[in-house]
């Protein structure tokens, strides 16, 4: 009895282990070398000097003056830029949440044959370079660009809309590149949702509002989950985006990091903020998990 | 509009049509119905006959092409389903998978905004009324079909709907549990005097459950009536056919009086006949005509009202289905009960069949 199974046991580890291999080289090679980096001194041409230190992490949060090394105050720039990261991808993940549902919801209700051309019409972006399809926005945008154009000959405005390098930018950009990310986990879901409970749900006195609040939404959470968690993480490290349409004034956390290995030859404290980076994900997914974690457990007894 | 028979649900020339032009297809054609105050009634036909669009049209679900449905005296046409006071026990049930049991319930009486405190209330009365107490906080994955069904039925009745409609929802039960629930649903149906109108393919369920049934087939209602009137006196070829075995003989009208006629029988004799509604055969007529083979008792040879010769016998436990060819060569069946000293009839015995009073029926066209 047990010889089998064992025996089939140890052949699904050798099918894994190429597949383990690349993760522990690819993923934590890389992650314990950022991590052994962050505790050292930066090098005086970029790189690091093999000497332990602390001090990388210490300007993570907080940062000394210049001729009193004495006098240590919050890193107020870079505290700012966490809470920027962190609320530019939430709202970035709320808004493709907003739009996405809809999108997702008129496909899914499309006949079999024409949602085939909307989902390949969704995916159409993925063609192109994200750098060209930010650069695009930018054109769009820009004060003498398309937008700005267009008001200022309908008269609607006198003088162009400043949007570049404003968080409305980013924030523009970011929801237009992930926007697929949500809706298509959304379809998924949708697409297994069983429409006659939505009869169900009209056939027992529920308007169409509460139809959607209490059966559709809470049918449909997993590909809110799948789709925020798609969202959010790379919304967290975007990097090119905020670059392009957010400026210096409204750097991320990305951006900092790219900073601190280029111009700012300060590698250690490049790699403790791609360890924060890292933490902030692991725990906001944690903290998802937690909120939408109870009633999926208790959805899953279904399966 | 007497007190003894309101009408719960009048239909009025009722078509429905899906598709348009070439493609057009009618599931309903000019269905006039009403169904009365508190009765348990039934439509039964086979697959494809247009019960589920019937049944869809009466909750809302589906718009009618031509006709009126009027539900409590007052039309119905255009309203939502969620404003018409009429519930619907759904084939695969539709329970929601995300709630509980409880929930399930109490769902209607919520979406409704009546308060928490009645909400629980009518909620722990259905589950008792279905024998549900013991699971009220389980998802519906982790009921049985039955209990399911059972979940099902008390999440319609919850809300105290006028109608509760039922669309095949036993279809999915074994045999056993089917019987059960047959007759939990009357008394269910008993108890809370509501207006049930049942869907179903299964004659039997049909005949054991109804007040009244209407027999479908494609698209149209073919017969109304009681079990009784439908089993005994069926107006066409079709319903005799589609409820329980018969026996279908073309005679000749010999003569006719004001309800019936006098027909010849294979062999010579005479017998009185019952004629289907709206039909009047002259003398002379060859009409069909249906017997139930347990109205007919087999008796030697030359003393029954028919010659005819053994072919085959089935036993059935019960009763005998004793297969012969008439002395005209038509083929007739008779059903006869069984006791432990009759042999069975061997093949070639010749025996009389003597025919109980007003068991021949004359059929439409
Ligand atoms: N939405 C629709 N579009 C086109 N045709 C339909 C639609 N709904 C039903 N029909 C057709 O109408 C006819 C009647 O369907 P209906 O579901 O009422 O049958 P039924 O009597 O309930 O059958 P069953 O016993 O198999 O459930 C069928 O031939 C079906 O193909
Ligand atoms: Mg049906």
């Amino acid at each position: 009895m047990a010889g089998p199974a064992r025996e089939s046991h140890r052949w699904k580890w050798l099918l894994v282990s190429p597949a383990l291999f690349v993760l522990l080289l690819a993923a934590s090679g890389p992650l314990v070398i950022v991590l052994i980096y962050s505790f050292l001194s930066p090098g005086n041409m970029g790189g690091v000097s093999w000497d332990p230190s602390t001090e990388a992490w210490f300007r993570v949060f907080w940062s000394r003056d210049i001729f009193e090394p004495e006098l240590v105050t919050l890193n107020d720039s870079h505290l700012a830029i966490f809470w920027r990261t962190i609320w530019l991808s939430f709202q970035t993940t709320v808004i493709c949440a907003v739009l996405g549902f809809p999108t997702a919801w008129f496909i899914a209700t499309r006949s079999a044959r024409t949602r085939m051309v909307w989902l390949f019409l969704i995916t159409i972006p993925f063609w192109t370079n994200l750098l060209i399809r930010t650069f695009a926005i930018q054109e769009m945008i820009r004060s003498n660009g398309t937008i700005n154009t267009a008001l200022l000959w309908l008269g609607v405005i006198d003088e162009p809309l400043e949007m570049m390098f404003t968080e409305f930018a980013v924030l523009l950009g970011m929801a237009y590149v992930f926007l697929p990310l949500m809706v298509l986990p959304l379809y998924a879901a949708m697409e297994k949702l069983d429409f006659r409970l939505v009869e169900a749900g009209y056939d027992l006195y529920a308007s169409r509002r509460q139809v959607l609040w209490h059966v559709i939404l809470p049918l449909v959470k997993p590909g809110f989950i799948a789709g925020s968690i798609l969202v959010f993480i790379p919304s967290i490290g975007a990097y090119v985006t905020p670059r392009v349409l957010g400026g210096g004034k409204t750097m991320m956390l990305g951006n900092l990091i790219a900073l601190q290995f280029g111009q700012g030859r300060n590698w250690p404290l490049g790699a403790a903020l791609a360890m924060v980076l890292l933490v902030i994900v692991v725990v906001a997914l944690i903290f998802y998990l937690r909120v939408t974690g109870s009633e999926e457990r208790a959805r899953n007894g279904r399966a | 509009m007497t007190e003894q028979t309101r009408h719960e649900i009048e239909i009025t020339g009722v078509g429905k049509v899906f598709g348009q032009g070439e493609t057009a297809f009618h599931a309903l054609r000019n269905i006039n119905l009403t169904i009365r105050t508190g009765e348990f009634f039934t439509l039964l036909g086979p697959s494809g006959c247009g019960k589920t669009t019937l049944l869809r049209v009466i909750a809302g679900f589906e718009q009618p092409t031509t006709g009126s449905l009027s539900i409590n005296g007052q039309s119905v046409v255009g309203l939502a389903p969620n404003v018409r006071t009429v519930n619907t026990v759904f084939q695969n049930y539709a329970l929601f998978p995300h709630m509980s049991v409880a929930e399930n319930i109490g769902f209607g009486l919520k979406m409704l905004g009546r308060p928490r405190a009645e909400v629980a209330a009518t909620t722990d009365e259905m589950l008792r009324l279905v024998r549900m107490e013991s699971m009220a906080h389980r998802k519906p994955a982790e009921l049985s079909g039955g209990q399911q069904q059972r979940v099902a039925l008390a999440r319609a009745l919850a809300p105290r709907p006028r109608v509760l409609l039922l669309d095949e929802p036993l279809s999915a039960l074994d045999l056993k549990l089917r019987k059960d629930m047959q007759s939990e649903l009357k008394r269910l149906q008993i108890e809370t005097g509501i207006t049930f109108v049942f869907v179903t393919h299964d004659q039997e369920e049909a005949l054991t459950m109804s007040d009244r049934l209407a027999v479908m087939n494609a698209g149209q209602i073919l017969q109304l009536g009681s079990p009784h009137e439908i089993y005994n006196a069926p107006s066409e070829r079709f319903v005799a056919d589609f409820i329980g075995e018969t026996n279908f003989l073309n005679l000749k009208v010999t003569a006719r009086d004001g309800s019936g006629a006098t027909v010849g029988l294979p062999g010579g004799a005479t017998a009185q006949a019952r004629l289907a509604e709206g039909i009047s055969p002259a003398p002379g007529d060859t009409v069909p005509a249906v017997i139930r083979p347990e109205q007919v008792q087999l008796c030697p040879p030359g003393e029954g009202d028919m010659d005819g010769t053994v072919t085959g016998a089935v036993f059935f436990g019960t009763d005998t289905h004793v297969h012969l060819t008439l002395s005209d060569g038509q083929p007739f069946t008779v059903r006869r009960q069984n006791s432990a000293d009759q042999p069975e009839p061997a093949n070639g015995t010749p025996f009389g069949l003597r025919l109980t009073p007003g068991a021949l029926q004359i059929l439409r066209g």
